[in-house]
């Protein structure tokens, strides 16, 4: 079986500073992998990389995606071999519509896949089947992309296009920051109904609570730009009572 | 030197004129043209030491030798026009009038009105266009008539043969009640150089409105001068849309006078630039009277060596209490040559108002391009979708769907975003 993403001794910065030193990791189709980590641990550094922002710069390592080099592709490339990176905070594009965003980015990447583009009654027809997924209303279809929407809202409609683009991998990046608990549940209930044999999930998250959602098969540990320690989902639990401190110290004493 | 040879051209076309008269030579009309031609010599040619003109120098084709008539054959006959003119008059409710000497003798409306929105020491262009109007259009759309289509004018400068200079004329009066779509469009053909200055004069009655459009599109020989002034009356509405997508030389003066209460005007303008294109886009909207209200949301984008102006004044008069007035001003610079140059002037004098203006220029958002990108679309694409975006949230105050759809098609067509165009 060939690992959705294969990720070896990547190191990686912003400029001059080394933020990830050397982080390995597999994840296979079907599984639901949690990375937590303090602040500055460089949760949202391995994001950035995974995503192919620019003002990230990797010195080392490789990160191989359904068997291609990830790296040398661009964030556009990316999205159309399956990844799908759903943003902390999503941009507000006023004077494009939701449903005119989606058409052209379902199309691009059924062009990449040589199929035809879907005809506008098919088309309509699956945004609205993929709605309901996160209890959104049809009226968000014309207005412009997250212009005006709410955090919840913000965050809902990111699953409705990770619905609509059916990813191999979805990064999740901090989804629970700035969600109340309904929006949460919806959320993550949407994230959970995506879920097949095929394809994977990372859920980066600072905080445990997401997690009663999204039930993990592996949780990593990143500080201080490495995975410290790796476990199943009681791990999760455990940092959510005895806080990171602990992680810190031990991995500490291992140096 | 070149200025001297221009005004020459100038005057010679006006004693050329005037001899072609025929017993009109003492009429009202050939009086306005006489005080607009001596209004033009007193004013002379703006240099860009002039604060008005300071980013638009029209010396380059000053200097060139303009004729009047240039081809042997007329790009468009008399016949062409009483026919277009004859059809539409059949449409219930508006007039369409040749601006003769003759209907300007005879028809005290139309007298009165000439020269009445666009007086002739308002502007050196304004002169030099009053000086040798002929044949221009008179547009009249009778009282609480509710025109469905809208009336376009097509000025068209014929240069195939030599450097010419058109001056047309055009009179656009709503009486009372009435609704109205007028469009105007400047064009050139052949590859010589086409001076097009052009004024437009529309008058509001109580209760009218009147949405004007004036495209300019796509074209590097067409250098235009355009004037248009409303005066819109009580309860009326004068509605704008300036939509210039590329045009070597383009400056457009838009000045709107809220002359009696409750009236309101809503001026919109897009600027689609690239290249070595100039649109120069100066705006004046004057509260005369108190309980009026105007909006103003002029966007551009400019790529290559393109270059804009945007200048807005508002004033608002002492007596004009309780007014409203907004204006904003967003552009983004596409390269590192392209320019421009952004000048709101508000000049209040009654204590009881609320006005605002804003302007920001920028480029494009990066962020914006990076979530287009990670969702497949590639990056010239990303920025072709956002710099049409950036202009169809002006585009969308087009209330005529034809017109608007057109617009949002030329406009995605320079910008190589027909897909998103829906």
């Amino acid at each position: 079986m060939t690992p959705i993403l294969q990720i070896t001794e990547l190191t990686a910065g912003i400029e001059d500073r080394e933020i990830l030193k050397g982080i390995s990791l597999t994840v296979n189709p079907g599984e639901v992998h949690a990375i937590m980590g303090p602040n500055g641990s460089g949760k949202s550094t391995l994001a950035s990389v995974l995503a192919g922002r620019a003002d990230y710069a990797v010195s080392g390592g490789s990160v191989l995606f359904n068997g291609k080099d990830l790296l040398e592709l661009s964030p556009e490339e990316r999205a159309r071999e399956g990844m799908f990176l759903e943003f902390q905070y999503p941009v507000e594009i006023p004077g494009v519509s939701t449903a005119n965003f989606l058409k052209t980015s379902v199309n691009e990447l059924r062009k990449h896949r040589g199929q035809e583009p879907l005809a506008p009654a098919a088309f309509l027809a699956m945004m609205r089947e993929r709605m309901k997924l996160v209890e959104m209303d049809q009226s968000f279809l014309s207005r412009s992309l997250n212009e005006g929407f709410s955090g919840g809202e913000k965050k809902r409609n990111e699953i409705f296009q990770m619905a609509m683009l059916e990813p191999t991998l979805a990064v999740l990046d901090e989804t629970d920051s700035g969600l109340d608990i309904d929006a949460l549940r919806i959320v993550a209930s949407g994230v959970n109904a995506l879920r097949t044999k095929e394809n994977a999930t990372i859920v980066i998250t600072h905080y445990q609570r997401l997690l009663d959602h999204i039930v993990p098969d592996v949780v990593h540990v990143l500080w201080n730009g490495r995975i410290v320690r790796s476990g199943g989902k009681e791990l999760a639990l455990e940092l959510e009572k005895r806080g990171y401190d602990w992680i810190k110290q031990e991995s500490v004493e291992e140096v | 030197m070149s200025i001297d040879a221009f005004n020459d051209n100038v005057r010679d076309a006006f004693i050329a004129l005037t001899s072609q008269l025929n017993g009109h030579a003492a009429g009202p009309f050939q009086t306005k043209r006489r005080s607009g031609f001596d209004s033009f010599v007193a004013q002379g040619i703006p240099t860009t030491r002039h604060e008005e003109w300071k980013y638009s120098n029209v010396l380059p084709f000053i200097g060139l030798q303009f004729s009047e008539r240039t081809s042997e054959h007329d790009l468009i006959t008399r016949e062409d026009v009483s026919q277009v003119l004859d059809g539409l008059t059949k449409d219930s409710g508006v007039t369409v009038q040749v601006l003769t000497d003759e209907l300007v003798a005879r028809d005290e409306v139309v007298r009165n009105a000439l020269g009445q929105t666009a007086p002739v020491d308002v502007h050196p262009f304004v002169a030099l266009n009053t000086s040798l109007a002929n044949n221009g259009l008179v547009i009249r759309v009778a009282r609480g008539a509710q025109i469905q289509r809208p009336i376009h004018i097509a000025v068209v400068s014929d240069a195939r043969s030599a450097d010419v200079l058109a001056t047309p004329r055009i009179l656009v009066l709503a009486d009372e009640g009435s609704i109205i779509d007028v469009v105007e469009s400047h064009h050139a053909v052949g590859d010589k150089i086409s001076l097009d200055v052009g004024v437009t004069e529309i008058s509001v009655a109580e209760n009218a409105h009147v949405r004007y459009h004036k495209i300019i599109d796509d074209t590097v020989v067409l250098r235009h001068i355009g004037y248009t002034a409303a005066r819109v009356y009580r309860n009326g509405r004068f509605t704008s849309h300036s939509v210039s997508i590329g045009g070597a030389f383009v400056r457009n003066d838009l000045v709107v006078k809220l002359a009696d209460i409750a009236s309101e005007t809503y001026l919109y303008g897009v600027s689609v630039l690239n290249e070595k294109d100039h649109v120069d886009n100066h705006t004046v909207v004057d509260h005369a009277v108190p309980h009026c209200h105007s909006e103003e949301l002029y966007k551009g984008i400019y790529d290559g060596a393109s270059s804009g102006v945007f200048n807005g004044k508002i004033f608002v008069r002492p007596q004009a209490q309780k007014t409203t007035a907004y204006q904003s001003n967003h552009s983004i610079l596409l390269s590192d040559k392209a320019q421009i140059n952004a000048k709101p002037q508000l000049e209040i004098w009654a204590d009881d108002v609320k006005c605002s203006h804003g302007a920001t220029s920028g480029q494009l958002n990066d962020e914006a391009i990076f979530y287009l990108r990670s969702r497949g679309i590639d990056a010239d694409r990303a920025r072709a979708l956002l710099t049409y975006a950036f202009i169809a949230e002006v585009l969308e105050h087009i209330d005529h769907e034809g017109l608007r759809l057109y617009c949002e098609g030329r406009v995605a067509k320079k910008l190589d975003a027909e897909p998103f165009a829906l």
